[in-house]
């Protein structure tokens, strides 16, 4: 049964080797160059590598808590024919009570970070 | 539990698998470059795609000043390889290379994988406008994810399995995207986030220089893009087992019953890059949040309620 | 070898071109637009992706040290196009071509050019606070004097870590340094300037921003080569049809929003008017206000976007037509167009050229980088006018 995803993997694998084979072939010259960073022609008065300031922490953690949930979706697709309504009734009172948080996440601007 | 109709295909089928991949991949770069031609006021432009590859064969390979090299890399190949392993789970008519137990849960799983494959092109760079292109694909990948999970549930509840080949046997008679339309878009907007492409393209915006593409160059740059297509042509092509009935249709066999209907959907989502402005992450978060995932969510319940009322 | 000109010979049609506009070169650069369009060759944004690098107009000695700088960072094969005027642009670009497919030059380019980047000694800045508008003419005169020291031959790019301290600034760059938030979080603050050369960018002006994440916290702003300008020579914009110069500018504008098909219609339209054939451009206006008007998710994406009211403009000295947001700056610009094309305005209306550029960090502070880009495309700015209000500030 895996058999064709490790195949695929091997294909890919060498589809990306081959790309970069002939590359060193064709290219007009096969060494890399090392350049500065774009920066319309100015140079970086800091390396770009740094504590990144993202804004959107809160809705991460909002993301985090339902992606967990996520968890439980698959499995639960696979038997709620054979449960029944109350496999139903449980799962969607749980996603309406995440989606609740979601909507008081959302009031306190936890979605907007300018 | 309905008869398998798909049948699994030995692993060396996997090249087919991979030069079909590539096919749709070249036909969505050569219709976006012919429509934008057309836009122009010009003729032609179908081939631009392939002198695009020569010219980018051609070019030197660059690096940045302290990149951090191996992520980069890693990151840029690894779109190629990823849109590839995506699609050994889709299978083509009645055939398939991988027809997993789980394979709604594989999908996800490569798409997922994209994250950090856009992110690490991003960073690995050591430029700044690269950085805010790889960040930004992470608050689009917050506000697009949940609600495709979602999405991808639905058409499993159907089936009641997370097999590709049972859900397309579920569709017999009746196609899921009629009655999950909302689960179809938020799938297509889905495919559009995890292929950086069209609207849900910032991380590779004008604004930003090209952001993530911004400091690629040679064969490096050509990986990268051709996985961006690749993942497109992914995406469509699940859709199709998903929300299309799969291979069914009449005269034409399964196999090609398959390519057609993928065709259909990349051009589609070809054509709209240029009909829809981009979807700027700070404002998509709150769309995403407060109109896809609670759409998404009821898709589900609707889903449920008709698949057990039905029992 | 047959192979490798071949696949030269295929590479030219999909050529990538970095294009410079020397402020005041604006017809020059529309020139080199159309010729490129025609040839199949696209702009690339960034010098990475860039085969050759136009040079409309020449540039003054600040811009020339970033062209130079550009110039280093494109991979190769490359090719230097300087276009004095536009009626060189068709030659400098069959030049360029052929010059393109000559490998062998290529490859002994690839052979000599330095293998590193030149550095200049490191300026011992941990960075002074922010932005120091005016220091940065200096700046340039300092890199000059370091190139010629160092020489360009026979550099070891390793000698770097041995200047400013091998862990603050690896590779002889320094490394980040925190700054408050306005929540009172310590963040890395990066510095990106924007301008000169910078895709959808208007041409001269120089944003030097601040950023934590991509937000700005800071931003100061000049002009490049400010005391080089002379008077409006002929590419200069004033002397260019006035609808065209402001279709150039909604076109920016849309394409930074990306919303390409309207872009494009931009474009013509702007095309159409500096061809002069009355009637096409009228139809091309019309086509562009009627996307402009209909487009429902370009409103919903411009919304919102550097909203000035009548007495934020009266503190900024702003004019009139930039009221409101940037859908409403667009689709007024868009109007104004239409009217004048179609002789209901005023036939020569002067521009917005008095959008001082030095207030564009007061407007600028506090935004995310998309939209610090739209606002400043949607303030439709006249280069060359605005340039000389600065020098005189």
């Amino acid at each position: 049964m895996y058999s064709g995803l490790v195949s695929m993997a091997l294909v890919a694998m060498l589809v990306v080797v081959f790309l970069y084979a002939l590359h060193r072939r064709t290219a007009v010259a096969a060494r890399l160059i090392v350049s500065l960073p774009f920066q319309s022609g100015w140079i970086p008065n800091e390396h770009a590598l740094s504590r990144f300031h993202v804004r959107w922490y809160l809705a991460s953690l909002v993301f985090l808590a339902f992606d967990v949930e996520m968890l439980f979706m698959y499995p639960w697709a696979v038997v709620v024919l054979e449960k029944g309504a109350s496999a139903v009734a449980e799962m969607f009172l749980f996603l309406g009570a995440l989606l609740v948080a979601v909507l008081w996440a959302w009031r306190e601007g936890a979605f907007r970070w300018v | 539990m309905p008869e398998a109709v798909v049948m699994t295909v030995p692993g060396y089928w996997a090249v087919l698998a991979a030069v079909l991949l590539g096919g749709l991949a070249v036909f969505a770069a050569a219709l976006d470059a012919g429509l934008s031609d057309r836009a122009q006021g010009l003729g032609g432009g179908w081939g631009a795609p392939l002198a695009g590859t020569a010219r980018l064969l051609r070019q030197r390979r660059r690096t940045t000043v302290a990149a951090d090299a191996v992520l980069w890399r890693v990151g840029n190949a690894g779109m190629l390889m990823g849109a590839l392993l995506m699609v050994a789970v889709v299978p083509l008519g009645w055939w398939a290379l991988a027809d997993l137990d789980v394979g709604v849960v594989w999908f996800n799983a490569v798409d997922v994988m994209v994250w950090a494959l856009v992110w690490l092109a991003g960073w690995g760079a050591n430029s700044t406008h690269s950085l805010v292109g790889g960040y930004r694909f992470l608050a689009h990948g917050l506000a697009y994810e949940l609600p495709l999970m979602f999405a991808l549930v639905a058409p499993a509840i159907a089936a009641g399995s997370l097999s590709v080949g049972d859900v397309v046997a579920a569709q017999e008679g009746l196609w899921f995207v009629v009655w999950m339309p909302v689960a179809f878009v938020v799938f297509l907007v889905g495919v559009t986030g995890f292929s950086v492409w069209g609207p849900s393209a910032p991380a590779l915006g004008a604004d930003i220089a090209g952001g993530v593409l911004s400091e690629l160059s040679g064969v490096d740059r050509l990986v990268f893009l051709a996985g961006r297509y690749a993942f497109l042509a992914a995406g469509a092509a699940f859709s199709v087992p998903l929300f299309l009935g799969g291979g069914a249709g009449p005269v034409l066999p399964g196999w090609a019953w398959s390519l057609v209907k993928t065709a259909a959907v990349l051009g589609v989502l070809v054509w709209l890059r240029r009909k829809l402005p981009a979807l700027r992450p700070d404002r998509f978060m709150e769309i995403g949040w407060v109109v896809m995932l609670p759409a998404a969510l009821l898709q589900d319940l609707v889903v449920a309620l008709i698949v057990v009322g039905k029992a | 070898m047959g192979l490798t000109d071949a696949l030269a010979r295929y590479a030219l049609r999909a050529t990538h071109v970095l294009v410079v506009e020397v402020p005041g070169e604006w017809r020059t650069r529309v020139g080199l637009e159309q010729q490129m369009l025609r040839r199949g060759w696209r702009p690339a944004w960034t010098p990475a992706d860039a085969d050759v690098l136009a040079v409309c107009g020449i540039p003054g000695p600040a811009l020339a040290e970033n062209v130079g700088q550009l110039w280093e960072q494109m991979p190769g094969p490359r090719v230097r196009a300087d276009i004095g005027s536009l009626s060189h642009v068709s030659s400098a670009l069959d030049d360029a071509a052929t010059l393109l497919l000559d490998t062998p030059h290529h490859r002994a380019d690839a052979q000599n050019r330095p293998e590193r980047p030149q550095l200049p000694e490191p300026h011992g800045q941990s960075d002074d606070d922010g932005m120091d508008h005016g220091g940065h003419g200096h700046h340039g005169e300092h890199q000059s004097a370091d190139h010629s020291d160092m020489g360009h031959g026979g550099h070891d790019g390793m000698d770097h870590g041995g200047h400013g301290g091998i862990d603050m600034a690896p590779e002889g760059i320094p490394l980040a340094t925190g700054g408050q938030d306005r929540d009172g979080l310590e963040m890395d603050v990066l510095h990106l300037p924007w301008g000169p050369v910078l895709p959808f960018w208007p041409a001269g002006l120089v944003l030097r921003c601040a950023l934590q994440g991509d937000v700005v916290v800071e931003a100061g702003a000049s002009v490049i080569d400010d005391a080089h300008h002379h008077g409006p020579g002929e590419g200069h914009p004033a002397q260019a049809p006035w609808a065209a110069v402001r279709c150039d500018n909604a076109m920016a504008l849309l394409a930074l929003a990306g919303a390409e098909d309207v872009a494009v219609r931009a474009r013509r339209a702007r095309d159409a008017l500096l061809d002069g054939n009355g009637d096409a451009a009228r139809d091309a206006v019309t086509r562009l206000h009627r996307a402009v008007r209909r487009s429902r998710l370009l409103r919903w994406s411009l919304r919102g976007v550097l909203p000035l009211t009548a007495s934020d403009l009266e503190d900024h000295g702003l004019p009139m037509s930039c009221l409101g947001d940037a859908h409403d700056r667009l689709v007024s610009l868009v109007e104004r167009v239409r009217a004048q094309v179609h002789d209901r305005g005023p036939m020569n209306p002067s521009g917005t050229g008095a959008v001082v550029w030095d207030e564009l960090p007061h407007l600028m502070t506090g935004l995310e980088l998309a939209t610090v880009r739209l606002a400043v495309a949607s303030l439709d700015l006249d280069p060359l006018p605005g340039a000389r209000e600065v020098a005189r500030a």
